[in-house]
């Protein structure tokens, strides 16, 4: 995929922040951090407020709305923020700024983001890519919990229960976003909710006991995804809800 | 009325009673729906209609400016079901605090409604029952026959409270508030609903506290302040409240700050912000406890706190361009970390 023009390297204040329609109509926040930018979505991903309006140091940027926080240079949540930020690679060349290729699912995603690339690699290679319509539905309640998979694109729904008796548990709608992480546990052969697109999706597809193989070769890596997944099922059980 | 509301992380259930708003009947079954203003102003609500029929309580709420209609997008405080409702809410939910005191519709009467300056209010409202809440929480309060909620900060802390103490600014052309400055009479019945909002203090914080308020934003630091006060935090924890206003004309309150300062002694320091009035001698010398700055609230809150930052939790009320300064100072120089600034926008 060729480049696209973002804006001048002189458009961004230093250590400031812009909003800029890259060509091609993607809108991004650009930030200026001692000599470096760094690219993100333009809006909030907790209620939509445009975070060029946000309060900025050179380091972490906050909402404005509700003080959400993150790592300028990471995109990583701090403080009172549930959710990082979609990253946007961007290439300054000559006084120009530029939006490189798009990250794959699996370089924002909820449990691998920011892992080194060979293992992002090794995972990528088990990862295979599938597209489903409308109403498939992606696995039911007693089926072998082997994969995970992890949301590209569209919406995927959860219903615990069985026959006529089900009840919503939950949707995903971000790219990245993980679930039938069962597959990555122990002890947990089963799907207990059942997963069905509200809309045509593209997932990617990991064996599990494949992706433990894996991380065993990064021990680092691996406890990265481990203390994540473990924070994400925390959420889970705080709702009281279960995948 | 069954509900159904679908979040990103599960389902919930509730019922509603004919003409009972979506938002209050679910945080009334404890469940944490999103909110913030709860009056139809600052679209946190908003909720996608996946089946069932809605009336909406007040067609011109200005937070109907966040909401797609094309795309089936509601208010959950403005709308009433009119069959069982199935919504969807793209935000993480969770069951309520059970340690919190769980919002409720009540009934009251208006009592001992007086002008505090020409254009603020104090009034009161009798409860037929008692009521619990937090030191900064707030009430949406309701007229028979005047459209929409308004959400008032309780002036009072105390437990089981009979009567809830309010203060209002007049706005004209705001529904509430021009019936509480025209027709409103001694006895007046009233609905609320609540306590609700966030910005709750709590002796067990243990950390000094920094309050930033502008005009009536006040309120909630007076609950705050005299929980304070009344539970000797003072002798172990420092305590700052800046309280802005235009001119001396518009302060008000000065004497209960007073007496607030006199039972904490040096503890606490109440600092008079005027924004559009030079500093005058008088004021300083019919209020000797109190301390008086010229210029905007955030502004003298910056030069007094300079150094001060560690161990704080800081509360900001007031209109949103000075509780945007006041946040503004708060985190970029004091450095503060967000969980330990408490506001709600509900202006």
């Amino acid at each position: 995929m060729t480049k696209r023009f973002v804006c001048r390297v002189a458009d961004v204040p230093r250590n400031g922040l812009k909003e800029i329609e890259a060509e091609g109509g993607l809108k991004l926040l650009v930030a200026s951090a001692g000599g470096e930018f760094f690219g993100y979505q333009a809006l909030c991903p907790h209620q939509d407020v445009p975070l060029c309006e946000g309060l900025y140091d050179g380091s972490v940027l906050t909402c404005h709305m509700h003080l959400w926080q993150w790592d300028i240079r990471t995109g990583a949540p701090i403080g009172l923020a549930e959710a990082p930020l979609q990253k946007y690679p961007l290439a300054v060349q000559d006084d120009a700024i530029y939006l490189g290729a798009q990250p794959s699912a699996l370089d924002v995603g909820e449990l691998f983001s920011g892992l080194a690339a060979d293992t992002i690699a090794g995972l990528s290679a088990l990862a295979r890519s599938e597209t489903h319509d409308t109403g498939a539905v992606l696995y039911r309640p007693g089926d072998p919990a082997e994969d995970i998979y992890v949301l590209d694109s569209g919406r995927v729904e959860f219903l615990i229960g069985r026959g006529e008796r089900t009840a919503p548990d939950g949707f995903m709608l971000k790219k990245g976003e993980t679930f039938g992480w069962a597959a990555l546990l122990e002890g947990y052969p089963q799907r207990i909710a059942s997963a069905r697109c509200l809309e045509a999706s593209t997932l990617l597809r990991i064996n599990g006991k494949a992706a433990l193989g894996v991380l065993e070769g990064d021990p680092s890596a691996g406890f990265t995804v481990m203390r994540r997944l473990s924070g994400l099922i925390a959420r889970y059980l705080a709702s009281r809800g279960s995948q | 009325m069954r509900i159904q509301v679908n979040a990103r992380n599960r389902g919930f259930q509730f019922d509603a009673k004919p003409g009972e708003q979506v938002l209050y009947a679910g945080l009334a079954a404890g469940i944490d729906l999103p909110y913030e203003c709860a009056t139809g102003t600052c679209g946190t609500c908003k909720a996608k209609l996946v089946s069932g029929r809605v009336r909406d309580a007040w067609p011109s709420a200005p937070g109907r400016r966040y909401v797609k209609p094309e795309q089936a997008e509601t208010l959950m405080c403005q709308c009433i079901a009119e069959s069982d409702l199935t919504l969807e809410v793209t935000k993480f939910v969770k069951a309520a605090d059970p340690g919190s005191c769980r919002p409720a519709p009540g009934a009251g009467r208006l009592r001992a409604p007086r002008l505090l300056t020409h254009d603020v209010m104090a009034f009161a409202v009798d409860l037929e029952q008692p009521r619990e809440f937090d030191a900064g929480q707030f009430m949406v309060v309701a007229a028979p026959g005047v459209e929409g909620h308004r959400a008032y900060s309780m002036v009072n802390y105390e437990r089981g409270a009979r009567s809830l103490q309010f203060v209002a600014k007049k706005k004209p052309g705001g529904g509430f508030s021009e019936w509480l400055f025209g027709a409103a009479g001694e006895g007046a019945p009233l609905r609320v609903f609540g306590p609700l909002g966030t910005a709750t203090f709590f002796p067990g914080i243990a950390k000094d506290i920094l309050c930033i308020a502008g005009g009536s934003g006040v309120a909630g630091m007076m609950s705050i302040l005299s929980r304070a006060a009344e539970e000797r935090y003072f002798e172990q924890h420092r305590g700052w409240l800046f309280f802005g206003v235009r001119t001396m004309r518009d302060a008000f309150f000065l004497r209960e700050l007073s007496e607030l300062r006199g039972r904490c002694a040096d503890r606490l320091a109440v600092t008079v912000a005027l924004s559009d009035e030079p500093l005058a001698d008088a004021a300083a010398r019919e209020w000797p406890r109190l301390a008086f700055a010229a210029g905007l609230v955030h502004e003298a809150a910056r030069q007094a706190m300079a150094g001060h930052y560690q161990n704080v939790r800081a509360y900001v009320a007031g209109p949103p361009p000075a509780v945007d300064a006041a946040l503004r100072v708060l985190l970029l120089e004091g450095k503060l970390t967000a969980d330990n600034i408490r506001y709600d926008k509900f202006s």
